[in-house]
Order: C-alpha cells, then structure tokens, then sequence
C-alpha cells in the first residue's frame, strides 16, 4: 500500500510531542480521583445507608454507560452550569473563554473516581480484618492503622488492577478531541485533515499509543516489584 | 439556550429505540467474529508452536494499548484503500457496519482470548485424561468435557467482556454509523443544538438498562450453570468479576 512516508515522519513528531498532554490528562484524573475513590470504596465496605445506596448508583452509573456518553453529558451540561454558578455568585468570569482541557479534567476525574474505588474496594475487600484488630491492639490508632499497615498491603494487590486502569484511562483519553483538546488524537486528526492523510496520521497516533503504554506497562512492572516489600509472606505463596 | 425540559427525555426516547437494533447488531456481530477470532488466538497459545506462541501475545499486546477510536479510524481509511490497492476493489459502498465489526472483532479478540485461554487453563487437564481413558477420542474429549466446563468458568469474564464491548461499541457514531449516539446527534442536530442534555440523558438511560440487562442475564446464566440457586447471589457480596 502506497504511503507518504514524509508525511508520516513528520506527523509521527507532532503526535510524540503530544504526549504530555495524554499523559496530563491521566496523571490529573487519577491523582484527583483518588481521595474520592477511597472514600466511595470505605462506604461501599462498611456499608451506611442512604450514603452507600448514592456511591453504589453513581460507580453503576459511570460503569454502565459508555465514556463517550459521559463527555458528551459533562461537555454540555458543564458550561452552563458553571455559567449559571458564576452568574448566581455575583462574578463576572467568561466560563466560554475557559480552557477546554479544564472540561476534560472534570470528565475524566469523575469517570476515574468510579473505576478506581472498584479497584480500592476489592484491594480492602481482600486485607484479613484481623490485620486491622492487630494494629488497634499494638495501640496504634485507626488512621495510623490505616497509613501503616492496611493501604500498603492493598496497594499491593491493588497494582495489576491499578495498571490496567491506567492504561485504559490513557486509551479513554483519547476521546479528548471530542473537548476540542489537543492530545495525540487530535493533533494527528488535524494535521490529516489538510490533505486526508488520515491512515498516515492514525498509525502514527497508534504508534505513538503503544509506546505510551508499553512505557507505563514498565513503570508498574518496577513499581510493583518496589511494593511487593509489603507483601505478607503467605501471600506470595497464594 | 432553552431550559432544561424532563419531558422532552421521554418524548425523545420513543425516536431513539427503533435504532436500538443497530447497536444490538454491532454488539451481536463483533461478539460472533470476535469469539472466533479470539478462539483461534487463544488456541495458538495454549497448542501452538513457539513462533505462533510468540505472534498471538504480540498481537493481543498491541490491541492492548490501542483506544478503539484509533482502531477504527485506521480500518474506515485504511481498508478501502487497501483493497483498493492490492486487489482493485472498490469496497468505498460497504455499509459502514462492516467496518465497525471489522474494527471491533479486532479489538474484541484480545482480551476474549485471554478469557478463553486463563479458562481453559482453569480446568484441570485430569479431566481429560480420565475422558480419554474411558474411551472418548481426543475432539469428544476437548468439545464435551473441556469446554464445556471452561464455559462456565468463563462466563463472569465473558460478561464484563461484553458490557465493555457495548460501550466502546458506542463509538461507531464517529464513522457516521446511525446507531443509538447516531441518532442522538441527529436528533440534536434538528433542534439547532438546543435539545443536547435531554437527548443524552435519554441514551444514558437507554444504556444504563442495556448494560445492567447483560449484567443480570449474565449472573443468571452464571448460578444456572453453577448449579447454585440465584438466592446465593447474596453470599458473594464481591463476585468474582468484581462486577458492581
């Protein structure tokens, strides 16, 4: 099959140099997702109510409906909102002129909180509850028991998990284009669109993803050879 | 812009459904190849030499670090004009669901070989060492004593797999396929715009019913074949799956 090749060298550039934004996009929605997750994962274990029956129907919301559904939802929900907010507040903030990729942080922070109190609530679900009755009578107290000795041991069990999230986060990302943010996607779908070279332009963009992920797939492999400290002796046999 | 107006959810509901059945053909179609594709895959890494050993895990590494879209994208402008390269074929008037089953069967076979293979795997081999002793040929052994209990420890895999498949399924709209999100944007696109929230909130719902269906017939199908009655659904607060 006949390919410019020129052009595939340069757009591969312009799609590598896009890859701090991909890799922004993931680093942002994971980080502010975590602090909710956890707390959605510790209702959903100690079960409280009318509480738990609200984090359950918002983590089946995002779990069932499609994250292309939910950008659209946020992207035409959001600006107005946040329009209607600052007017209700008294302030004069143009929510129009407003960077794009802010609208694609809330997105993919609020599609992550769901998927990673899955991945916290299973990591939790699997501690012995007698870890946690041995830290309290070692005298320490219930966030020091949590800091020490319950969430390094989740975080353990909780890696492969945690990397398949990543890596389908960096995928989901790539609906960013829908927000008008320039990722790899599209970086790629613009530079195409001058001369419709656009098989050119998406395997570029594939290549571009494979080593995204192939690095990140390398980070967790050290990163859970780093943690595997924490992991209990009789673990490693099971 | 207008206000916000619940009703017209229901009111654009009925205008979406009939194209439910476009979605469910995507759904239905990728789920056929890709099962086939995803058996051979899998079948090349449990029995296959080195060689196919080592092409099947590089193939299912590859489709792991695609985004659908792009997988998409590369098949809508690639095939058209690969074919038309290599064998003069014009396939430009190909419904565009052939693409989208081409795309997702691609997609879809990897991590359902990885079902089928971790599987299979979970059974253990005595089980056909003991039907081949008592007299059943190799194939009688692998189709009614093997996969037929690989089956079952597939099935919660399967699901998610699925449901999965159903959402990144809903990307088909960006090749111009008129499915449920097609519709949605046509039906957008008539109101100037104005109707976008309530019309998404209605696909939100049709999907969210469609998924948590698949889920249900799934566990259903799970504690059928399982032989433990439904009611035991209970005493697994976390399913294996980790399935909400």
């Amino acid at each position: 099959m006949e390919l410019d090749y020129s052009f595939l060298e340069k757009t591969l550039l312009l799609v590598l140099l896009a890859i701090p934004t991909t890799l922004k996009l993931t680093v942002v929605s994971v980080l502010a997702a975590a602090p909710f997750s956890l707390f959605i994962a510790l209702v959903r274990l100690h079960r409280r109510g009318a509480l738990l029956r609200l984090v359950t129907a918002y983590v089946t919301f995002v779990r069932g409906t499609p994250i292309v559904l939910q950008i659209l939802l946020v992207y035409s929900l959001l600006p107005s909102a946040l329009k209607a907010g600052a007017a209700g507040l008294g302030l004069s903030v143009d929510v129009f002129a407003l960077n794009p990729v802010f609208y694609a942080y809330a997105v993919f922070t609020l599609n992550t909180i769901a998927l990673l109190s899955e991945v916290f609530r299973s990591a939790l679900g699997n501690i012995a509850p007698g870890q946690m009755e041995a830290a309290l009578c070692a005298g320490l107290t219930k966030p020091q028991a949590y800091a020490y000795i319950i969430l390094p041991q989740a975080l353990v069990s909780a890696m492969p998990n945690l990397c398949n999230l990543t890596v389908n986060l960096i995928k989901g990302t790539s609906l960013a284009f829908l927000m008008t943010v320039q990722d790899m996607t599209a970086t790629a779908k613009i530079a195409a669109s001058y001369g419709y070279n656009y098989i050119e332009a998406y395997l570029d963009v594939f290549v571009g993803y494979v080593l995204v992920c192939s690095v990140v797939q390398c980070l967790f492999h050290y990163a859970e050879r780093h943690v595997g400290r924490y992991r209990l002796v009789r673990q490693k046999q099971g | 812009m207008r206000p916000f107006d619940p009703y017209f959810i229901w009111t654009v509901i009925p205008a979406l459904l009939p194209f439910l059945s476009v979605t469910l053909a995507v759904a239905a179609g990728t789920l056929f190849f890709g099962s086939l594709l995803g058996g051979l895959l899998a079948a090349g890494q449990v029995g296959g030499g080195r060689m196919v050993r080592r092409l099947a895990q590089t193939y299912i590494y590859l489709v792991r670090c695609t985004p659908p879209i792009v997988m998409l994208f590369i098949v809508f402008y690639g095939l058209p004009k690969f074919f038309m390269e290599a064998f003069s074929l014009d396939i430009n008037a190909w419904d565009k669901i052939v693409y989208v089953w081409i795309s997702f069967t691609l997609l879809f076979a990897a991590p359902i070989s990885e079902v089928m293979r971790s599987s299979y795997l979970a059974v253990d081999h005595g089980q056909y060492e003991a039907a081949v002793s008592i007299g059943l040929s190799p194939r009688q052994a692998f189709f009614h004593i093997m996969l037929s209990q690989a089956a079952v420890v597939a099935l919660p895999n399967f699901g998610n797999a699925v449901i999965s498949l159903m959402k990144e399924g809903s990307l088909a709209y960006t090749i111009g396929l008129v499915d449920l999100i097609g519709k949605g944007q046509l039906i957008i696109s008539v109101h100037y715009g104005a109707r976008a929230l309530e019309t998404y909130l209605a696909l939100t719902l049709i999907y969210l019913v469609l998924t948590l269906g698949v889920e249900q017939l799934f566990s259903f199908l799970e504690h059928h074949f399982s032989g433990l009655p439904p009611s035991d659904a209970a005493w697994h607060p976390v399913k294996p799956g980790g399935e909400v």
